[in-house]
């Protein structure tokens, strides 16, 4: 006891986290509601921005829903770590949270090893390495809010941004998840979604070319429900694909004038 | 062609954006001397400033403060401590500034900015000491539970002046902050009461050990001003280009009435003579009453 | 009009200072300074070949290492390095050594008040036997603001506790040459570093500077003496 006294005192959160499995996700009626109240196969709202940041190359901010990230492209620059010649461009990724992300998180937030590897393996694909040689383009994120699908926003945010920054793409790059709760598949899913579902299934693709650059699927999961994941996941990349695109004009087109 | 042996010569002939790269004192001093700013501000004035409150839903205050394109996030999540033996009826507010590898060019992942710590100390020496906030009022129950504030600040884009966004936007986020309504349990655990949920329908019959203090009140409020001392001129509100060309950085902190909180300046190549020190504080004294007036616009709303 | 100090000092005495130059062998320079209680030990390394961090074709570069007494370096030590990086950078010629390093190392002996500037002396003394190139010297003082009004100059711990507010000030060392004066102010009554803690009115804080000034010259004093010292012992 005497240590809590100290100056470094240990604190917790008032907050009471639901640890049991909201009664809602028990039952296997066609008729839940999802906490947001949206339809099975429908997404969350998309608010793109891009030139967040202005001491970035390129930057764009994304918010779907309470998921909000900031992702700032620096580069093509000099490549800081002591490596050999390349004639082939490098590319450096790095995923963190705010402390605020997320409440059950608390001080914990910092980087986040795993994402900055999904991150940089679904983007090395899309980016023409070979425009930048010798040198690296970094890809930041800063999730300010963790509210679901967490990597896809920031896969598809760190798409925009370099787009915003013109590093030389094959295509723009779009992410979106399914997740498997009993026999429903609910896409883009929100954390209390997350933290119940049997399977999880994330594609990032190039909607131009339905080329897919990264696809990782965990749980459960049965050979029909892959395909209709698939399917679902292909149609949304492709509407975000067109809203990106929009973005990406409209910003083009607000420089112009 | 003759040889151009001086810069300024050159200047007539090479075009603004180069001689801007590759002379950048020039450049700057030539703007001075008409006193004018590249970016059309005249020297004393400060960038538009906006303040948002509220933006992150997961904590129980924030704000956005942006001064010209330095933006700030400031959120304030509030958490149960056991208070210290020497002072068993306060609270306490542990304040970190971080700058994350978005911000700017300089900031590498896994190397934290040398600045990100001094900002942090300067920021909490402040809020401290100029009695913003009564560490009383964060007292729930005398010697067993008070408040932990945890203030974290991250600076989304880094455009100079990077302390004076950061105290805005603290500042903001505390007059943003809502305490949650909290009693004590049964094991002696302060527990939330948010209604709507079951689990809770027997702590809502106790009483709510904080009803009324929902909000703190911040006696004395400090803002602050950032000048960059060149030769005669004196320029308030520096961008992340000034101040990597022009060293010398005066931030003067004053308080609701005008007293010093804190005066720094930390080397550079001017020394601060009296009359600068008073312009300085001039100057912030008419920033400070900016200020007061943008953030007084947010509490009507 | 006079406040009482507990060991019987006059409001704008200084505690008993001592230097000694040349203490250690490795470092290319070396000083402890001592003010009453306060005692810090400097070393300086260099100028070295740059470091990829601090590689700078134009000038040369600082780097300041705090070794507090006891326990792990803080963000309050941060603060210091930081201050005393640049405050070190304003006094020396960057360009004479331009692409170079030169590493300073703080080592606190004892905190007992003032220990900030008795740091900057110290480093001060140690950039001179060094013979880093510098365009004057750097005093540093820290003045006190107790609550009656009175401005008390090096306090010890205790007082420094006590007081309401304080502010350490660096100034430029006094000269014996004539030089020119800035807007009808001479050279040295400029601020090169001002770090203040506590609030206090704007009247006070120039009360403070004008003790701190007046201070400072029997600080520059003794500098002057100690280095004519060592100078005719070799």
């Amino acid at each position: 006891m005497a240590a809590k006294q100290g100056a470094a005192a240990t604190t917790y959160s008032p907050k009471i986290m639901a640890r049991t499995r909201p009664p809602i996700f028990k039952g296997s009626d066609l008729d839940w509601t999802r906490p947001d109240g949206r339809g099975f196969h429908q997404c969350r709202p998309a608010l793109l921005q891009t030139g967040a940041v202005s001491a970035a190359s390129g930057s764009a901010y994304a918010e779907f829903g309470n998921t909000k990230v900031i992702v700032s492209v620096f580069g093509p620059r000099e490549s800081k770590k002591a490596t050999s010649y390349s004639d082939v461009g490098r590319l450096n990724c790095n995923v963190s949270y705010t402390n605020f992300a997320s409440p059950t998180l608390g001080s914990q937030g910092t980087d986040h090893k795993e994402y900055s590897s999904m991150l940089h393996k679904a983007l090395e694909g899309v980016i023409m390495m070979e425009t930048f040689p010798k040198t690296t383009v970094d890809v930041f994120a800063l999730v300010l809010e963790s509210g679901g699908s967490d990597l896809p926003v920031v896969i598809s945010c760190a798409g925009l941004a370099l787009a915003d920054a013109g590093i030389m793409m094959y295509d723009l790059i779009t992410a979106v998840s399914v997740s498997c709760i009993g026999k429903s598949l609910m896409i883009d899913p929100v954390t209390e979604e997350e933290g119940c579902e049997d399977g999880s299934f994330m594609m990032t693709c190039m909607p131009s070319r339905s080329e897919i650059t990264q696809l990782t699927i965990t749980g459960e999961w049965t050979t029909p429900n892959i395909n209709e994941a698939m399917q679902l996941c292909v149609d949304a990349c492709s509407k975000l694909g067109e809203i990106m695109r929009d973005c990406l004009k409209q910003a083009a087109s607000a420089s112009d004038e | 062609m003759a040889l151009v042996d001086s810069s300024q010569d050159l200047s007539a002939e090479m075009e603004v954006d180069a001689f801007r790269r590759l002379f950048p004192l020039r450049f700057f001093e030539r703007h001075l001397s008409e006193s004018l700013r590249p970016d059309g501000r005249p020297l004393g004035k400060a960038r538009d400033t906006i303040v948002n409150l509220g933006l992150v839903s997961s904590a129980d205050g924030s704000a956005l403060a942006k001064i010209g394109s330095t933006t700030m996030i400031a959120a304030i999540r509030m958490e149960v401590m056991t208070p210290s033996l020497d002072s068993p009826d306060e609270g306490c507010i542990a304040v970190e500034f971080h700058m994350p590898p978005i911000c700017s060019p300089t900031v590498r992942p896994g190397r934290p900015a040398d600045e990100a710590p001094v900002i942090s100390k300067r920021l909490s020496d402040i809020i401290s000491s100029c009695d913003m906030i009564d560490l009383k009022e964060l007292c729930l129950v005398s010697g067993k539970a008070a408040w932990m504030g945890y203030l974290d600040i991250y600076c989304l884009d880094a455009d100079g002046a990077l302390f004076d966004a950061a105290l805005l936007s603290a500042v903001a986020a505390f007059s943003n902050l809502q305490i949650p309504v909290v009693a004590l349990n049964d094991n002696g655990r302060i527990v939330a009461i948010n209604g709507g949920q079951e689990e809770n329908a027997s702590i809502r019959e106790k009483e709510a050990v904080n009803k009324e203090k929902r909000k703190l009140t911040l006696k004395n409020i400090p803002f602050s001003l950032t000048c960059i001392l060149h030769k005669k001129y004196i320029l308030a509100d520096p961008t992340a280009e000034e101040e990597s060309i022009m060293d010398t950085l005066v931030t003067v902190v004053l308080d609701s009435s005008d007293q010093i909180v804190s005066f720094n300046k930390s080397g550079g190549n001017a020394l601060a003579g009296s009359s600068a020190i008073k312009s300085c504080v001039e100057l912030a004294k008419k920033r400070g009453k900016e200020l007061k007036e943008i953030l007084g616009e947010m509490d009507i709303d | 009009m006079e406040i009482d100090r507990e060991d019987g000092r006059r409001p704008n005495q200084l505690r008993p200072l001592a230097c000694s130059r040349n203490i250690l062998h490795r470092p290319h320079g070396s000083a402890s300074w001592s003010q009453g209680d306060t005692k810090v030990l400097a070393a300086v390394y260099g100028p070295k070949p740059g470091t990829r961090k601090n590689e700078n074709p134009e000038k040369a570069c600082f780097e300041v290492i705090w070794k507090p007494k006891s326990g792990q370096i803080g963000k309050a030590e941060k603060e210091y390095e930081m201050i005393l990086k640049k405050t070190i950078q304003s006094i020396c010629v960057l360009t004479v050594n331009p692409n170079t390093t030169t590493s300073v190392i703080i080592q606190v002996v004892h905190d007992d008040g003032s220990l900030l500037p008795c740091a900057i002396n110290a480093a001060c003394a140690a950039l001179v036997d060094a013979g880093i190139p510098m365009k004057h010297l750097a005093v540093a003082i820290c003045c006190c603001l107790a609550d009656s009004g009175y401005v008390v100059l090096d306090p010890n711990k205790l007082e420094e506790k006590k007081m309401t507010a304080f502010a350490y000030l660096v100034f430029p060392n006094t000269t014996l040459s004539v030089l020119p004066e800035v807007e009808g102010e001479p050279v040295e009554h400029g601020i090169i570093t001002s770090v203040t803690h506590g609030v206090m009115s704007v009247d006070d804080y120039f009360l403070c500077v004008e003790n701190g000034r007046a201070a400072t010259a029997s600080l520059s004093a003794f500098f002057r003496k100690n280095f004519q010292q060592t100078q005719g012992a070799v």
